[in-house]
C-alpha cells in the first residue's frame, strides 16, 4: 500500500502532475545563448520597460427640459441683432407629425436663411411679409433645438440618446452641473430629476462613446505599426494605454493629440483654400500597391464630395490640375500634397467623386507614408474631449533589474522559509515536499498566466508572494494536523485529520479570496492584477497542490518508519 | 526562534488570566488609534496619503548626485521632496500643467538613466482614494461574513474579526509613524494582511471549538502551528524587504523596488501585531467565552 505505485495511482496526484507538466509546457522555459533564459511569459510595463497613459473622457449625460421659444430667441437674436417675436409654436403639441412640427417668429430686420441654417436649428424658410417684418419658420423639434443650444453653449458635439426614460443628451466635453443649470435657466428650462428626486446629471460619457473612443485609439496606435498596444477601458470613463518599450514623451506624442484633419486646395501661388475637414471622410481603406504606386483609399460623404467638386471647378483645378495641388493637413501641418490625376480632373467636371485614392510613390518610404496617411485620415479626431489623468514610465534597463531582483527576492525568500520549516520540524521528509509544493504552486500560477496571456508586473509578483505565503501556512496546518500526536496516525485517523485540516484551510482560503474580490470587480489599475494573481494562486493551491501534499507526506513519513522521529519540534 | 517564541508565549498565556491577556493588545490598539486620531485631527487624514491618491508626479532616477543637488536643479518646478534610497533619488513634484510636465520629463530623461516616472492627476487620485477605501471596507465586511458563516457563533467570530481589524489599525498607525505613505502598494499590503491574519485566527478558533482535549492543550497546540505559520511568512517577508530595499548589498548595481519594499514593511509590522492579537487578544476572548458556565466545560475535556 505504501509503495511508490499507489502514490502514482492516486487521481489527485495524477491531476497535479499533469497540471504541473502542462504549466511547464505553457511557460516554455528555454535557453538561447544570445538572449539567456527565455520563457513564454508576458511581462508588464514595470518589468519590461515602457510607458503608460491613462486618459479621462470628459463629458456629461443629462436630461433637460426647456422652452423652445426661449431657445430660439436666445440663439437667433444675437445673430440677427434684433429682438424676435414667437408667433406660433407647435413643437410641444401632440398629434402633429414630425414633418409639420415647426416654430415661427417675426422680426423687424432682414434675415438670411443660411445664417440660421449654420446654427443647425432645423429647416429654415424666410418670408418677407412687408417692409418692416420678416417671418421665419423653423421646421424642427424640441430635441434638435436643445441639442443646438447646448452644442453652441459648450462649443462641443451634443448627442441626443433615446432611452426608456426619455432623451438623454450627451455633451462631449467637460460640463458641470452648475454650468448646465445656469444655461437651462436662461431658456426657461431645468435639469430633470429622476423619479427618486435625484438629478439626472451624470459626469462622463455613454458606454458606446467610450468604446468608440477606445476603438479609434486602438486603431490609430495599432495601425501605426505599434503592435500589441493594448488600449483598455478602465472603470466608467477612463482609458488606459500601455506602450511597451516606448518612452513617455513619444507615447504622449502618439496618443495625446487626436489632431485636426483638413484638405485644402491651392488657388494661386502659395495661397490655398479650405475644402473639407476630417468629418467629411466616411471610411478609409488599407494602403494598396497598384500601378507602381502606393495608394491610401478613402471615401467622402455626399457633402464632402460635392464641396470638393465645386471647389475644384471654381479654382480651375479641373482644367489645370498641376497648378492646383490638393493638400492635406493635420493640425495645420501639411502631411500630403498631390495634384488631381487627369482622369479624376475630367470626371470631376461632370459628377462628384466619392471614392478617392491618395498615391504616395513607389518605394518603401512611400509605403510608410501611405500607412501613416491612413491613420491620419481615419483617426483625425476622437469623438470626445480627453484629458490625461495619469502616466508612467519605466526605463527598460530598470525593468530588467526589477525582474532579476524579484526573482532573487523570491528565491532567497524561499530559502528563508525552508530554513524556518527545517528548524521547526528537522526532517527532510517534511521539508522537501513542503518546498516542492510551494515551487510547484508558483509554476502553476505562472502556467495559468502564460495560458491566459496575463501580464506579470510587480503587483502580480506581490500577488504570487501572497498566495505562496498563505500556501506555506496551509502546509504547516496540514503537517501539524497529521502529526498531532507527534507521529503518523493509522490511515483512518489520518484521513479524518486531513479532513479537519482542510476545514481550516478552506475557511482561510475563502476569506482570502473574498477579501481580494472587491479589487477584481472594482478593477482599478495595478491592484486588479494583484488581486487576480492572489486569487488564482490561492485557488490552485487549495484545489490542486495542497491535497497532494497531504498524500505525499503520508507516504514519505510511512516509509520513514511511521514518523517516530526523535524531534518533532513540539515543546511541552 | 519559532520554538523559543512559542514557549514564551505559551507560558505567558498559561500564567495570566484573560483580563491580563487582553490588556496588552488593547493598550497597543488604543495607542494606535490615538496616533491615527491625532493625525486625522492635524492633517485631515489618518495616514499620509501618497502621490497616487493626492495627484502629482514622482520621478526616480539612478544618480550619484545628492538629493539636495537635485532639489536645487529642479527648483523651478514644484518639487516638494527629494529622497535617497540606495543608489536612487526619488523626487516628488506637485501638480503641473501638461507643458511643464513634458519639459520636466524630457529634461530628466536626457540627464539620467534608469528613470521611473509616475504621474497621477488630482481628480483621478481622489477617485482612486475613494475606490481604495471602498475596496478595503468591502474586503473587510466580506471577510467578516465568511468568518461568521464558518463558525456560526457570535463571540468567536467577533474575536477573529476584531483581531484582524486590530492588525490593520496597528499596521496603519505604524505607517503613519514610520512615514510610509498610503499608496496602491500599501493598500495591497493591508488587504493581504486581512488574508494572513485570519489564517491563524481561524486555526485557533477551529481547534478550540471543534476538537476534544483540554483548553490549555488545544491552545498551546494551535499556538505551535500558528507561530510556525507566521514565522515562515515573516521570514519570507523580511528577506523580501531586505532585497527590495537594500539590493545593492547583494549586487552593487541594483536599485530598490519601492512597491515590494513598502508592501513587505507594512506586512512585517502587521504580522508582528497579528502574533500578539491572535495569541493574546483572540485567545483571551475565546478562552473567556468557552469557559462560561453555560457551556459546562464542553470545550475543555
Amino acid at each position: 500500500m505504501s509503495d511508490k505505485k499507489s502514490l502514482f495511482k492516486n487521481v489527485r496526484v495524477i491531476i497535479f502532475i499533469l497540471a504541473l507538466l502542462a504549466s511547464i509546457v505553457l511557460i516554455q522555459p528555454g535557453y538561447t545563448s544570445g538572449e539567456g533564459a527565455t520563457t513564454n511569459l508576458n511581462y508588464g510595463l514595470d518589468l519590461e520597460g515602457g510607458s503608460w497613459l491613462q486618459i479621462k473622457l470628459q463629458g456629461a449625460l443629462v436630461q433637460v427640459d426647456a422652452d423652445p421659444g426661449m431657445i430660439v430667441s436666445q440663439m437667433v437674436e444675437p445673430v440677427i441683432g434684433a429682438p424676435i417675436q414667437i408667433t406660433s409654436n407647435n413643437l410641444e403639441a401632440s398629434g402633429v407629425s414630425s414633418s409639420e412640427k415647426s416654430i415661427t417668429f417675426t422680426t423687424s430686420v432682414p434675415v438670411s436663411a443660411t445664417q440660421l441654417e449654420l446654427m443647425e436649428l432645423g429647416t429654415v424658410s424666410v418670408d418677407r411679409l412687408n417692409q418692416n417684418t420678416t417671418q421665419v419658420t423653423l421646421t424642427t423639434s424640441k430635441e434638435s433645438l436643445i441639442q443646438a443650444y447646448l452644442s453652441q453653449a459648450f462649443d462641443a458635439e451634443v448627442l441626443p440618446i433615446s432611452t426608456e426614460d426619455g432623451i438623454v443628451y450627451e455633451i462631449r466635453t467637460e460640463a458641470s452641473e452648475e454650468e448646465l443649470e445656469a444655461l437651462m435657466e436662461k431658456v426657461g428650462g431645468t435639469i430633470l430629476r429622476n423619479e427618486d428626486g435625484t438629478s439626472t446629471y451624470q459626469e462622463g460619457v455613454s458606454t458606446d462613446t467610450r468604446d468608440l473612443t477606445r476603438d479609434i485609439l486602438n486603431d490609430k496606435l495599432n495601425s501605426l505599426g505599434l503592435k500589441d498596444i493594448p488600449v483598455r477601458t478602465v472603470g466608467e470613463d477612463y482609458i488606459l494605454i500601455d506602450f511597451a518599450g516606448i518612452d513617455l514623451a513619444t507615447a504622449k506624442d502618439i496618443a495625446e493629440k487626436p489632431g485636426k484633419f483638413e484638405i485644402r486646395i491651392q488657388t494661386t501661388g502659395n495661397e490655398t483654400q479650405h475644402v473639407l475637414y476630417g468629418e467629411s471622410i466616411v471610411s478609409v481603406g488599407i494602403p494598396t500597391y497598384h500601378d507602381n504606386q502606393w495608394h491610401t483609399p478613402f471615401t467622402l460623404n455626399e457633402e464632402g464630395a460635392r464641396t470638393l467638386q465645386k471647389v475644384a471647378i471654381e479654382t480651375g483645378a479641373t482644367d489645370n490640375p498641376d497648378a492646383h495641388y490638393l493638400n492635406m493637413y493635420l493640425d495645420e501641418n501639411k502631411i500630403y500634397g498631390a495634384p488631381l490625376s487627369y482622369s479624376a480632373a475630367s470626371r470631376l467636371k461632370e459628377t462628384p467623386i466619392y471614392s478617392w485614392e491618395a498615391s504616395t510613390g513607389s518605394d518603401e518610404a512611400a509605403k510608410i507614408e501611405a500607412e501613416t496617411l491612413q491613420i491620419h485620415l481615419r483617426a483625425g479626431a476622437l469623438p470626445v474631449n480627453v484629458v490625461l489623468v495619469g502616466s508612467g514610465h519605466v526605463d527598460a534597463t530598470l525593468g530588467e533589474q526589477f525582474k532579476t531582483e524579484a526573482v532573487v527576492a523570491g528565491f532567497i525568500s524561499l530559502l528563508a522559509v525552508a530554513a524556518v520549516v527545517f528548524y521547526r520540524y528537522r526532517r527532510p521528509e517534511i521539508l522537501v515536499p513542503m518546498v516542492g509544493t510551494s515551487i510547484s504552486e508558483v509554476i502553476m500560477i505562472l502556467g495559468v498566466a502564460a495560458a491566459i496571456g496575463w501580464q506579470l508586473d510587480l503587483a502580480a509578483i506581490a500577488g504570487i508572494i501572497a498566495a505562496i505565503g498563505t500556501g506555506i501556512d496551509h502546509l504547516v496546518i496540514i503537517t501539524d494536523e497529521v502529526l498531532y500526536e507527534g507521529k503518523l496516525p493509522p490511515t483512518k485517523v489520518f484521513l479524518s485529520r486531513i479532513g479537519k485540516a482542510f476545514a481550516i484551510i478552506f475557511g482561510a482560503a475563502a476569506t482570502t479570496i473574498i477579501a481580494m474580490s472587491p479589487l477584481v470587480v472594482m478593477g482599478f489599475g495595478t491592484l486588479k492584477g494583484f488581486a487576480i494573481t492572489t486569487i488564482i494562486g490561492v485557488f490552485i493551491g487549495v484545489v490542486l497542490a495542497r491535497p497532494v501534499y497531504g498524500v505525499v507526506i503520508k507516504e514519505l513519513l510511512e516509509k520513514d518508519g511511521n514518523g517516530t522521529s526523535e524531534s518533532e519540534g513540539l515543546t511541552e | 526562534m519559532a520554538t523559543g517564541l512559542t514557549e514564551f508565549l505559551d507560558n505567558f498565556v498559561k500564567n495570566h488570566d484573560n483580563r491580563q491577556l487582553l490588556a496588552i493588545p488593547l493598550a497597543v490598539l488604543a495607542l494606535s488609534l490615538a496616533v491615527l486620531l491625532v493625525s486625522f485631527a492635524s492633517s485631515g487624514s489618518p495616514v499620509t496619503l501618497g502621490m497616487e491618491f493626492q495627484g502629482g508626479t514622482q520621478i526616480s532616477v539612478e544618480t550619484t548626485n545628492s538629493p539636495a543637488t537635485l532639489e536645487e536643479m529642479y527648483s523651478s518646478y514644484p518639487i516638494s521632496d527629494a529622497r535617497q534610497t540606495g543608489s536612487r533619488v526619488i523626487m516628488q513634484f506637485g501638480i503641473m500643467d501638461n507643458e511643464e510636465q513634458r519639459q520636466l520629463e524630457e529634461d530628466v530623461m536626457s540627464r539620467y538613466s534608469s528613470v521611473e516616472i509616475k504621474q497621477i492627476g488630482p481628480v483621478y487620485g481622489r477617485e482612486l482614494q475613494v475606490q481604495a477605501l471602498q475596496a478595503l471596507f468591502i474586503s473587510f465586511i466580506g471577510m467578516s461574513i465568511v468568518v461568521f458563516l464558518i463558525f456560526r457563533s457570535v463571540v468567536p467570530s467577533f474575536a477573529v474579526v476584531f483581531s484582524a481589524l486590530s492588525d490593520i489599525i496597528i499596521a496603519s498607525a505604524f505607517m503613519r509613524v514610520a512615514g510610509i505613505e498610503l499608496s496602491l502598494g500599501t493598500i495591497a499590503a493591508l488587504l493581504m494582511l486581512i488574508g494572513y491574519s485570519v489564517d491563524s485566527d481561524i486555526l485557533l478558533t477551529n481547534r478550540v471549538l471543534k476538537r476534544r482535549g483540554t483548553l490549555e492543550e488545544k491552545v498551546s497546540r494551535a499556538m505551535q502551528t500558528g507561530i510556525t505559520m507566521t514565522t515562515t511568512t515573516l521570514a519570507a517577508l523580511v528577506v523580501m524587504y531586505l532585497v527590495s530595499t537594500f539590493p545593492y548589498l547583494i549586487i552593487p548595481s541594483f536599485t530598490g523596488i519601492a512597491l515590494l519594499s513598502q508592501i513587505s514593511s507594512v506586512l512585517i509590522v502587521g504580522l508582528l501585531a497579528d502574533i500578539m492579537n491572535t495569541w493574546l487578544l483572540n485567545t483571551g476572548i475565546l478562552r473567556w467565552h468557552v469557559m462560561k458556565p453555560e457551556f459546562r466545560g464542553r470545550y475543555n475535556r
